[in-house]
């Protein structure tokens, strides 16, 4: 009998516990939402509030960082500023530089620095310290650092005088503007100066010093990080009063919280919520256009894939629209080409179109002596099958993807072995050792045209990884990567997405969009990528 | 655990080792639950493993219906969010996830006997060794492991099953170290040993029969632990990978769509989830059928 | 019930240098073990395809790639590696985490905390109701309770645990709205006592549900196996009443296997603690590891390991020391 009641008596105060637990938690958004709603809402940009931004992991406050990934950079671009931003027509804007000019034989760039930029520690930023950020750190290849395959080209910096630098390159690169506008922004030499750059923990991990117009507030580890408005900022002070990243791993939190409101902005990853979204009430979706294309590569050491009438098979057996709409939820426009519809200046529809037909597809695959002689449903020449040995990463929706990829190529009579890896698994097999067959996977570049990296014969030990050579392509590239004229560049860009759509040295499938997912009450964010908005954070503010 | 004298539990078991097992039969019948189970569990391995021949849609074909269409007569539960049908994929599933656990369970019973009776048998250092082992990998939290060894080893069927039978076979070992150990002692072992008989001998033909039906309750209560092992594992992302369907992947795949769609996340969690209750549910009868105290009371 | 028969070394004599000599015994194998554990692991873990994050990242050139793999000391044959890593090991340096650069050791303490917390509660309430439903089942064996408490019991160990949390959180989260679906609630500063429960509940009663009804279950028998025994027909004999024969002789002696029961469910604690963890966002160590692991950051990866088999091993330890204490056959000899 005792022991009954105490059991009792032990639930009920179990279970008051949760429910006390319970609505207090229900009731930390009522109380914050009547809060803000206390404040009188006039119209126009008014300084105060807060963004709250998701990142999947700890960050590292150094832009070079091997280490530092997409949840470093989001946090990176706004604390630290580079030569050069992108302008909201995504061509590159003055940052530190206010202004570039070029010598004759384009080699050799002139940045002409501000003056009035101070660090976050009070220091002046001068030339020495972009002469430290790329002569030290970036072109020391012992190093390391991220992103420096922009600069194989480039000598060293000369500080020319306090406010100027030049820099010398071994050949023309006309896309040095846009390669300093995307996550190459400028460490301090006066903190870094003697050190190891990537064990320097306490700025890389505790307190950093940019330049931007939110300096770090606080820091604590799996939480979050607090940006707070940089008053001494040599643009238009921010007037949002903090930014938190809030560190959140899994995805479907964000989506929660997102429409809790404790979220106010990011790019959505996993489309399948956006049904949700658009139901809910203070949130908006917006697509965003990106330099991004998702492509198939075909293995150009492997013979049957040199023949050109194989991969336009491919490309024609695959309803790509159907597979936007499944996976990609629309959002995502099919590709011909590689230069992405974001670039504005420079893309251009008028390419070969490869519509879903799967008749074309045998045709072609006819033509290269491929079919079907013993109707088991797969074809064949000279006694062999068609064999697809298909590797891809797990990562995001590249499984859904091709998955559905598999299905329509078996269709139309390849026996596809579909292997989907481990992420790093998939690199060390596809990226570093080529051992593959056909993979599938997407690139994303900085907002200039030149896609030498990817395309050109001489980078087949580094991005070119279907090991593609096409000579004429390879002239295309080279005009285009060498002039800074826009219209020679025009010209020249669109003839090469003519020919990059006849010889599909990658197959290209789709560009996406991004789809930017925003409470309303954040205003003044610019149309473009969450990434390249983030370089206008100071604009942004909360109107409720 | 006392050592019951009742000679004839002994002379029934020793003599005819078959009678054991109608023995068990005949226990279980006494328990309503677990003799319910024990035919389901039939049923359902016959529904999985015919299934397909009879509902012969591919489960990896995109149907015309499109992506997260609701059930229908063509597609009773639907399809998923890439446009595959739901009930081939939920048998062909089964058929994979049902034989990932028989497969991780025999593979577990192999090695858990050989290591229990070798160490039960042969006892000093044999016996030291093999049970410190033992210990040890009992001492490694079971996900640490799997995850390690699945990041190195790859996530092919084969290397999943394997892995899982190398996270589980400890208690198994443990089992029929204690019987080994109790066997041993028993006359007709020891008069088997004084007329020569090799220890091979001794242990295949006198005491592992007497031990079966232990080794039929822990293999029982195996395959639900190996399946229940197979679906955390296809959270982790570390399974057996699509296009092949498994419950557990399936499941971790449902996640997304438990707004839009939470029938994808139901269906086979609750497959799961019944299949691992009725095999508990059989291997706890099993057990309760074997225990002479049980009988006694 | 037959884990009697592998605790060969349960039976100490009482004594101050028995019990030395057992923890000296007990530690050098315990040593042993570590050292097997740390060779089989970092062999492991350096044979997995791929390399540090950092060193494969689409985007790194074969020169960065290059780079990395000579300033992380990869180029080194593995035993080298290991030889280097466990002398630094013995010596307190765990090694520096290559996706963060800061020292494992750091890394480690940071989210180890959690990990307790969440252990802690779910042992304490585990224990709580286990022993209760466990005696409970045992009394009332053959009844109503015993039958509904056993097919719960087999309920809770049949339930995928990851379906059931992301059932509740469709029920209590999302549906609901009465509980968060992650995370570990605010803390530091912005500590909230209610909030702090309200991100503590779903993630210990997923928990729980992985060690509960092995408690539950072994109670039961614990109970019902002294129930039987002589000197509790001794102890009815004498006219003491039914409840205190129960609670005082029955539950004392019914309580030493179980502690050796809970000492042996710390490894399965800390197992589906990595996927509580992963389904919650819980940052504790077991989403520390699979981060690691994923990411082949191979000191943490190695330090996880050694923090984790330590604190099982110590456990063991512990238990086997209370069971000599409490056992009173064991300690009136």
């Amino acid at each position: 009998m005792m022991r009954n009641n105490r059991w009792l008596f032990l639930c009920t105060v179990l279970i008051s516990l949760v429910l006390l637990a319970a609505c207090s938690y229900g009731n930390e958004e009522t109380t914050t939402t009547s809060a803000d709603s206390d404040r009188n809402s006039e119209s126009g940009p008014k300084k105060g509030g807060k963004v709250t931004i998701p990142i999947i992991a700890d960050p590292t406050f150094n832009p070079w960082h091997p280490n530092a990934y997409a949840e470093s950079n989001v946090i990176n671009r706004v604390i630290f500023s580079g030569l050069t931003q992108p302008g909201k027509d995504l061509l590159p804007m003055p940052d530190l530089a206010t202004k570039w000019e070029t010598s004759e034989d384009e080699l050799e760039w002139t940045f002409h620095l501000r003056d009035d930029v101070l660090w976050h520690d009070g220091e002046k930023f001068t030339a020495e310290d972009v002469a430290y950020t790329f002569n030290e750190i970036v072109l020391n290849e012992k190093l390391g650092a991220n992103n420096t395959s922009n600069f194989r080209l480039l000598k060293e910096v000369q500080v020319v005088d306090e406010y100027t630098v030049k820099f010398l390159l071994e050949k023309p690169v006309a896309a040095l503007p846009a390669y300093l506008s995307l996550n190459t922004e400028i460490i301090p030499k006066h903190i870094f100066e003697g050190k190891d750059p990537w064990e320097l923990t306490s700025f890389n991990k505790e307190q950093p010093v940019g330049t931007g117009s939110f300096k770090l507030k606080s820091y604590t580890s799996g939480q979050n990080v607090v940006l707070e408005r940089n008053e001494d900022f040599y643009g238009d002070t921010a007037l949002l009063d903090e930014v938190e990243y809030k560190v959140l791993a899994d995805a479907n939190t964000h989506v929660a919280q997102l429409l809790s409101g404790e979220l106010s902005i990011f790019a959505l990853e996993d489309l399948s919520a956006i049904d949700r979204i658009e139901n809910a009430e203070n949130v908006g979706i917006y697509a965003r256009e990106t330099p991004r294309f998702f492509w198939i590569i075909a293995n150009q050491e492997e013979e049957k894939y040199q023949d050109v009438r194989v991969r336009q098979a491919i490309l024609h057996s695959i309803d790509r629209q159907n597979i936007i709409d499944t996976v990609l939820k629309g959002y995502g426009t099919i590709a011909d080409a590689g230069i992405a519809p974001a670039l504005k200046e420079y893309y251009t529809d008028d390419v070969t179109r490869y519509d879903f037909d799967p008749e074309r597809a045998k045709e072609l695959l006819a033509e290269a002596g491929w079919k079907d002689t013993d109707g088991d449903g797969i074809v064949d020449k000279d006694g062999k099958p068609f064999t697809i040995d298909f590797k891809i990463g797990i990562q995001g929706d590249l499984e859904a993807i091709s998955q559905m990829v598999q299905q329509y190529l078996k269709t139309a009579g390849f026996d596809v072995k579909l292997n989907a890896m481990e992420w790093n698994a998939m690199v060390q097999d596809v990226v570093v050792n080529r051992n593959y067959e056909v993979s599938l996977n997407w690139w994303r570049y900085p907002s200039d045209p030149d896609l030498s990296a990817y395309f050109h014969s001489e980078s087949v030990k580094g991005f070119n990884i279907p090991a593609y050579k096409n000579p004429e392509l390879d002239k295309l590239l080279d005009a285009g990567g060498q002039t800074s004229d826009v219209a020679e560049r025009q010209k020249i860009y669109i003839e090469a997405q003519k020919l990059m759509a006849e010889e599909l040295p990658y197959i290209f499938l789709w560009y996406p969009q991004e789809a930017q997912v925003r409470v309303d009450k954040l205003k003044g964010v610019p149309e473009l990528a969450f990434g390249d908005a983030l370089n206008y954070i100071h604009e942004w503010y909360i109107e409720e | 655990m006392e050592l019951s004298s009742k000679p004839h539990y002994t002379s029934e078991i020793v003599v005819k080792p078959n009678k054991g097992k109608t023995t068990l039969l005949q226990g279980l019948r006494q328990n309503k639950v677990a003799y319910f189970s024990f035919w389901f569990l039939i049923v359902i391995h016959i529904a999985v493993f015919i299934g397909p021949f009879i509902w012969t849609i591919n489960p990896e074909e995109l149907q015309q219906t499109g992506a997260l269409a609701s059930w229908s007569f063509q597609h009773p539960f639907g399809t998923d969010d890439l446009s595959r049908d739901v009930l081939s994929r939920m048998l062909h599933g089964g058929r994979v996830t049902l034989i990932v656990g028989l497969a991780a369970m025999l593979f577990s019973l192999l090695i858990g006997t050989f290591v229990g009776a070798c160490a039960g048998f042969f006892g000093k250092i044999v016996e030291s060794v093999l049970m410190r082992i033992t210990e040890a990998m009992m001492a490694i939290p079971t996900f640490f492991f799997i995850l390690v060894a699945l990041t190195v080893l790859g996530t092919s069927p084969l290397m999943v099953i394997v892995v899982i039978a190398l996270a589980g076979w400890m208690e198994i070992a443990r089992v029929v170290y204690g019987e080994t150990l109790k066997w041993k002692q028993y006359e007709f072992v020891e008069a088997a040993n004084a007329s020569g008989a090799t220890p091979i001998r001794i242990l295949t033909k006198y005491i592992i029969p007497q031990i079966v039906p232990s080794i039929i309750v822990s293999g029982t209560l195996t395959i639900a632990a190996a399946i229940l092992t197979e679906s955390a594992i296809s959270y982790l992302g570390l399974g057996i990978q699509a296009p092949t369907a498994t419950w557990g992947n399936m499941l971790q795949n449902s996640q997304q769509y438990i707004w839009t769609a939470p029938v994808l996340g139901i269906l086979p969690g609750a497959a799961i989830t019944i299949v691992v209750l009725t095999y508990n549910f059989l291997g706890d009868g099993l057990r309760d059928a074997l225990d002479p105290k049980f009988v006694k009371k | 019930m037959y884990f009697k028969s592998t605790l060969p070394l349960l039976h100490i004599q009482g004594g101050g240098d028995e019990v030395l000599k057992f923890l000296m015994n007990r530690l050098g194998q315990s040593v042993v073990l570590l050292l097997i554990v740390t060779i089989i692991t970092f062999f492991l873990i350096n044979l997995a395809p791929g390399g540090p994050a950092s060193t494969m990242r689409m985007d790194a050139s074969p020169e960065e790639r290059q780079a990395m793999i000579e300033k992380l000391g990869l180029d080194q044959p593995i035993i080298v590696r290991y030889f280097d890593w466990i002398t630094n090991a013995v010596q307190g340096d765990l090694g520096t985490s290559f996706t963060s650069s800061e020292p494992v050791i750091k890394r480690i303490a940071e989210r180890l905390p959690y990990t307790i917390e969440l252990t802690v509660f779910t042992i304490l309430i585990s224990v709580f109701l286990g022993i209760l439903f466990g005696v409970l089942s045992a009394v009332k064996r053959g009844k109503a309770q015993d039958h509904v408490i056993n097919f719960l019991s087999v309920i809770g160990l049949s339930l995928p645990a990851f379906w059931l949390g992301l059932m509740l959180i469709l029920l209590f989260s999302i549906t609901l709205g009465w509980l968060p679906s992650s995370g570990v609630g605010p803390r530091g500063a912005d500590f909230d006592l209610m909030g702090w429960i309200s991100h503590l509940i779903l993630p210990v009663l997923i928990l729980t549900t992985t060690v509960l009804p092995n408690i539950v279950r072994f109670t039961r028998s614990s109970m019902l196996e002294v129930i039987s025994q002589n000197y509790i027909r001794t102890a009815r004999a004498k006219g003491a009443k039914e409840s205190v024969v129960l609670y005082v002789h029955a539950l004392r002696n019914a309580l030493i296997p179980i502690i050796t029961i809970i000492g042996m469910l710390i490894p399965r604690l800390l197992s589906g603690a990595v996927i509580t963890e992963a389904i919650f966002g819980w940052t504790g160590i077991g989403t520390l590891i699979i981060e690691a692991a994923r990411g082949r950051d191979y000191p943490l990866v190695m330090g996880v390991t050694v923090v984790i088999t330590v604190v099982v091993v110590v456990s063991n330890l512990l238990v086997d020391l209370l069971y000599s204490r409490v056992d009173p056959r064991v300690k009136n000899v």
